[in-house]
């Protein structure tokens, strides 16, 4: 089956979808649940054409109010070149906090609206070859959108990163709409599956990645998911080296009080 | 003479057994009936609970009110439905307030002096 065949069966099974978990490599504008007060981690295997690299970040989000959450991404990386030893030490640090703009609620759907914003700090090590950290302050502006109902639900998030040192600024935009497989029934026990495109546009020079992400999530119950996912790059333009093959998600929610 | 004087023993025995037994299975049911008198039974409707993982939150909220012991969600139906007891009833402003602290948009709030009918029989 090539790609596109595999891309059509999958938006057409979106299309049947009902509502599902949180998405996986996109952000939800839910910000109860395990999406509130729960603490996430996400592995991340890549495999590129010069290096392999392994990013083990923890999500810290804290709600203020329900309108409002704080939070903080402390990432462990691993890279390790082809050509060369590898190479490990946490990475550039990210606080983030989310606030609710919109919310239309109605009987077992909502649409919500958020603005996101984030700052990473280049608190990872760059005198080492290859480099853990960006050595580069990033401030992230953006926003999250999402409708979910019983009958389906469709997640966005965007937003532009501005850089210093004269680094390149970047446009990122996530979509992602989910596919229950079991009974939407609470308490749960829910198996979803997602079909996510994740896309980067950095603008000097510009270039542009889209990653298709098919990816499963187990829920078992209240405090705990699994989820896995797999990026596959379908757009890598003005990339000459050490383009992407594949990247592998393996991470885990759980839900602290 | 004494075995005869065993079995009427045994006889008075089991008759005691069996008296007692059906009196405490009638004084059981009379306070179950009594506790249910006490009882104040809340169906609410919650607009935006649109995600079993979300539902947990609201849950939570509400198992915070005074005397409220058990919580049922309905979340295709979007309600919830608790009891408590008649003297620590909650009013319709706390419930909409608990509701809109958790995330969500409150609805319609009834009270009964029964259980309410649910659809979904999916108890915590």
């Amino acid at each position: 089956m090539n790609q596109n065949k595999l891309i059509i069966l999958l938006v057409f099974f979106t299309t049947m979808s009902r509502a599902q978990g949180p998405p996986i490599t996109t952000q939800t504008p839910v910000m109860l649940g395990l999406e509130g007060n729960g603490i996430r981690t996400v592995g991340k295997f890549i495999s590129k054409e010069k290096a392999t690299v392994y990013v083990q970040p923890i999500g810290i989000p804290y709600n203020i109010t329900s309108k409002f959450q704080i939070g903080g991404i402390f990432p462990y990386k691993v890279v390790n070149p082809k050509n060369g030893g590898a190479v490990s030490g946490f990475a550039d640090l990210t606080i983030f906090a989310k606030y609710q703009l919109y919310k239309k609620d109605g009987k077992a759907k909502t649409f919500r609206i958020l603005a996101n914003v984030k700052q990473t700090f280049p608190t990872g090590k760059t005198a080492t070859m290859p480099a853990i950290g960006s050595g580069l302050s990033q401030t992230y502006v953006g926003f999250i959108l999402g409708k979910i109902s019983s009958k389906a639900g469709f997640y966005s998030d965007f937003g532009y990163t501005l850089t210093n040192k004269g680094a390149t600024d970047s446009f990122s935009y996530n979509f992602s709409v989910g596919i229950p497989l079991l009974e939407q029934k609470y308490p749960q026990k829910q198996l979803n599956t997602f079909l996510e495109f994740n896309g980067n546009y950095l603008f000097d020079p510009n270039t542009h990645t889209v990653f298709l992400s098919p990816g499963l999530q187990w829920i078992p119950g209240r405090r705990f998911l699994l989820e896995t996912s797999f990026q596959i790059p379908i757009v890598q333009e003005n990339i000459a080296v050490n383009k992407t093959n594949y990247m592998v998600l393996i991470g885990t929610r759980f839900l602290m009080n | 003479m004494n075995k005869l004087a065993a079995q009427s023993k045994m006889a008075g025995i089991v008759l005691f057994m069996m008296l007692f037994l059906s009196f405490s299975t009638e004084i059981k049911a009379q306070n179950s009936d009594k506790e249910q008198q006490e009882q104040v039974y809340v169906k609410a409707e919650i607009k935006g609970m649109a995600c079993p993982y979300c539902a947990f939150g609201m849950e939570k909220k509400l198992k915070e009110i005074s005397g409220v012991s058990n919580v049922t969600i309905e979340l295709k139906e979007g309600l919830a439905y608790i009891s408590t007891l008649k003297k620590q009833k909650p009013s319709k402003e706390n419930i909409q307030n608990i509701i809109l602290n958790a995330g969500f948009t409150p609805g319609k709030i009834m009270y009964s002096d029964t259980p309410f009918v649910k659809k979904e029989v999916k108890k915590d």
